[in-house]
């Protein structure tokens, strides 16, 4: 698997890079709390040759937003709401409702380093 | 003028709780979303918390149809971040015991598939009483019916009882005849045909674009299967095709898992009889991987459902974040695109051959 | 009573009082209670057995007793209508529908003894009777004040335009072979051959209609019970289930009455009683639909009326043509 460490403002050029290179297949997009930094992970595959591409981004947790890949692949669409959901990141480019959670207001996301199972969280009932 | 229905979280057909909300103009769907979350268990937030061989339980619970393929997969897993070699006989038995759970998981697909298209339980409980068998067999080789745990780093809690090879042997050659049997039944009626086929036509860019795996991404004409193209355990020693179709509808996937579900009885008799002869027994429970800070692995699996492909950043004693590409997911979130300008009663057609497990899909 | 039994048996024929009607009315629900009762045994014991399974055993020996238990356990719950119901609509459609079909099974002469409900135009009146039955449907889609109900409801009025032409053209050609639209003259009409033999594409082409009137599989667009949670049956609750269920079986008998009167020769046979001949006709047609609701998948609306006007029509059309040809002309 290749690993590529990118910035937040490659990720649209890369991605429709790899996309007329080949890799038109998007695996997974998913997210890593390290605590100081949010790390975002796009894995690509090209279908023919079954080859990976991996782009990571390392996001600072209190500017957390990733432009959306929705335009050219349409399997961002889920991936991007539910790792924008989990982890608080925002998707710039589309206001993408709520997925998994329903009606969850809550101050921090769930998949965070920081959020503590026992905290009050607001709903919006 | 759209009419607003929400085939609603509580369904008389075994679907999981999924709620779909359709806009219908007259019998044409204009617009389904579905809406998923209602079994969400924060698996993935639960197993940063659990040291490794306590999750998984967790794991086995996504995937409830078929529970040792998530096992195996989260084990594959964290004995890729240790270094640990799984034992010769213990691949082969793994690789046994995954095809069983393959078949088990596509009969009760059959079942339930039919039981969507209208076919009032006949088949449905055919397949059941035919999943028991393998369920039995399941049994004798991991103590219990339906959540295993019987993975351990290395290899197997236990390895297969004496007898098994001739047991299996006779249950798969039953299975043969009756899945012949069922596939006959339901393609020499012209009805059962004319409602799968050229419904929910996905075509082959289409299913690229929106990420889809498993036979719903073969049924469309791409051939990918992990065990062929990526191959783990010992897939490469045995001699299978991957099944494809170029049609993209309900039938072709359909007809891509039946296929599918006699290269697993093939599958299953060459592995019993190519098996060597060892010791398949894994490593003790407790267990820490000494100097994995961070350490980042990713395994792919092929389900009954999908790709599966598991991507985990290692601590020493548990998983510092385990993220999990499960196929239901992906597979529901094309439900959108291809049920558009269908008609209302095709939606559980195509939901039908999607193969939904909503425990996979929510996570 | 006297009269009634020996009618009965078709022994001999008296004219009928008032009393002997009131009688035979009686007689005729109860028969239709039993057959109802009885068969709904044996479809549960039958589709069980395809299925590989038991079916009913405990209440009673071999379940006999199943549908009686299941009877005073729903009789025994809480009738509810929903808030947006219309109630009158909603509470009406069922008990209407079953007395309608009930009316028409008394309608049907059960021997050659029994003619006192014997009208001049039975068979017409028998299918202009059941041709409401959707018309009623419809009115409790929109009363019953959820989609579903209201989606059922529609789906049943479409049905309604496929079958309903080809059986009243193989009506006709009934009319034409047996002189008349008298029940009992369409079966001594048939002392010599039975209809089947002599339409037999009449016969498939009313059994499939027939199997589209009574919404039974594949046709049972309305209850599509994986479908559409109930259809109209969503919001019942379970005293009215109950008529709902012996709606679906007297209907069911009045549909294999009319196949074995108008098809099968009715009441002709040898040795045993007339009433025993139709009851024994009436119960296999009743199996056979049984069976093909075991085993067979359910249509998509649009396809049934594709089937029903580019085969049902011009099949009936032609099965009145050949009729006229060979046997009037």
């Amino acid at each position: 698997m290749v690993k590529l460490k990118i910035d937040r403002k490659d990720i649209a050029k890369m991605a429709e890079e790899l996309k007329t290179k080949g890799y038109s297949y998007l695996v997974k997009i998913t997210a890593v709390d390290y605590e100081k930094t949010l790390e975002v992970i796009y894995i690509f595959r090209d279908m023919r040759g079954n080859k990976e591409e991996t782009l990571e981004v390392e996001l600072d947790p209190a500017d957390a937003w990733v432009p959306t890949l929705i335009g050219e692949f349409g399997a961002a669409d889920w991936y991007e709401r539910e790792m924008s959901e989990m982890f608080g990141i925002e998707i710039k480019g589309r206001n993408a409702e709520r997925l998994l959670l329903e009606k969850w207001n809550g101050k921090a996301a769930p998949l965070r380093k920081n959020f503590t199972w026992n905290a009050p969280y607001e709903t919006s009932d | 003028m759209t009419t607003r229905i929400n085939i609603g979280p509580v369904h008389p057909s075994t679907h999981g709780v999924l709620r779909l909300v359709a806009e219908i103009d007259g019998d044409t769907v204009v617009n389904l979303e579905p809406h998923i979350g209602f079994l969400h268990r924060g698996v993935e937030k639960l197993v940063e918390t659990r040291m490794y061989m306590q999750s998984p339980p967790y794991m086995e619970k996504l995937d409830y149809i078929a529970p040792m393929s998530y096992d195996e997969a989260y084990v594959a897993t964290v004995e890729k971040a240790m270094g640990v070699e799984v034992k010769e006989r213990a691949m082969w038995v793994r690789t046994v015991l995954l095809e069983l759970q393959r078949i088990a998981s596509h009969l009760l697909w059959l079942g339930t598939m039919a039981n969507d298209v209208g076919q009032f339980f006949t088949v449905f409980m055919w397949c059941f009483k035919d999943r028991d068998l393998v369920l039995r067999l399941l049994q004798e080789a991991s103590g219990a019916r339906m959540f295993y745990v019987n993975m351990r780093i290395g290899g197997l809690i236990r390895d297969l009882p004496p007898g098994f090879e001739d047991r299996a042997r006779e249950v798969l050659d039953y299975l043969d005849k009756q899945v012949k049997t069922y596939a006959d039944f339901l393609e020499r009626n012209p009805i059962f045909m004319e409602r799968m086929k050229g419904v929910g036509v996905m075509s082959k860019e289409m299913a690229v674009d929106l990420g889809v795996t498993g036979p719903v991404l073969r049924g469309s004409g791409i051939s990918y299967d992990v065990r062929k193209d990526n191959p783990y355990y010992v897939y490469e020693k045995l001699n299978f095709q991957t099944q494809v179709r170029s049609e993209g509808d309900c039938f072709a996937r359909y007809r891509v898992r039946m296929l599918e579900l006699r290269e697993s009885i093939r599958l299953v008799r060459d592995a019993l009889a190519k098996m060597p002869a060892g010791d398949a027994i894994g490593m003790p429970v407790k267990l820490i991987l000494p100097n994995a800070k961070n350490r980042i692995v990713s395994v792919s699996r092929e389900l009954p459902r999908g790709e599966c492909m598991m991507y985990m950043v290692a601590d020493p004693q548990k998983p510092y974040r385990l993220a999990i590409r499960s196929p239901t997911f992906i597979n529901l979130a094309a439900l959108r695109h291809i049920s558009r300008g269908c008609r209302t009663a095709d939606i559980f057609a195509i939901l039908g051959s999607l193969d939904v497990v909503m425990g996979d899909c929510d996570r | 009573m006297a009269p009634i039994v020996s009618g009965y048996l078709g022994l001999s024929g008296t004219p009928a009082t008032v009393a002997d009607t009131v009688a035979y009315a009686i007689a005729i629900s109860i028969l239709i209670m039993a057959f109802d009762y009885f068969f709904g045994w044996v479809e549960r014991k039958t589709i069980a057995k395809i299925h590989k399974r038991h079916g009913p055993t405990y209440a009673g020996k071999y379940g006999i007793l199943q549908n009686l238990a299941d009877f005073v356990k729903l009789l025994s719950k809480e009738n509810t209508v929903p808030k947006t119901a219309d109630k009158l609509v909603f509470l009406i459609t069922i008990p209407l529908m079953l007395s309608i079909s009930i009316f028409l099974i008394f309608l049907l002469p059960f021997s050659p003894t029994l003619l006192e409900t014997n009208i001049g135009l039975g068979l017409l009146v028998v299918f202009v009777l059941l041709s409401f039955m959707p018309l009623i449907i419809f009115a409790n889609g929109f009363g019953s004040g959820n989609k579903f109900a209201a989606i059922s409801a529609q789906r049943s009025v479409i049905m309604l335009l496929s079958y309903e032409l080809p059986i009243i053209f193989v009506i006709a050609a009934v009319g034409a072979l047996a002189n008349g639209y008298n029940i009992a003259g369409i079966v001594n009409a048939q002392s010599k051959w039975w209809f089947i033999v002599l339409m037999p594409v009449g016969f498939v082409v009313f059994f499939i209609a027939m199997l589209a009137e009574l919404e039974r599989t594949p046709f049972d667009i309305r209850e599509a019970d994986s479908e559409l949670i109930a259809g109209w049956l969503t919001d019942v609750s379970a005293p009215y289930y109950t008529l709902a269920l012996f709606l679906d079986y007297t209907r069911m008998f009045l549909g294999s009455l009319l196949i074995a009167i108008i098809f099968l020769g009715g009441w002709s046979g040898p040795l045993l009683p007339p009433v025993v001949w139709l009851l024994l006709k009436a119960f296999i047609v009743s199996f056979f639909i049984m069976i093909i609701r075991a085993t067979m998948v359910r249509m998509r609306i649009d396809r049934l009326l594709r089937f029903g006007w580019i085969w049902l029509l011009p099949l009936s059309l032609l099965n009145l043509i050949l009729t006229y040809v060979v046997f009037i002309a």
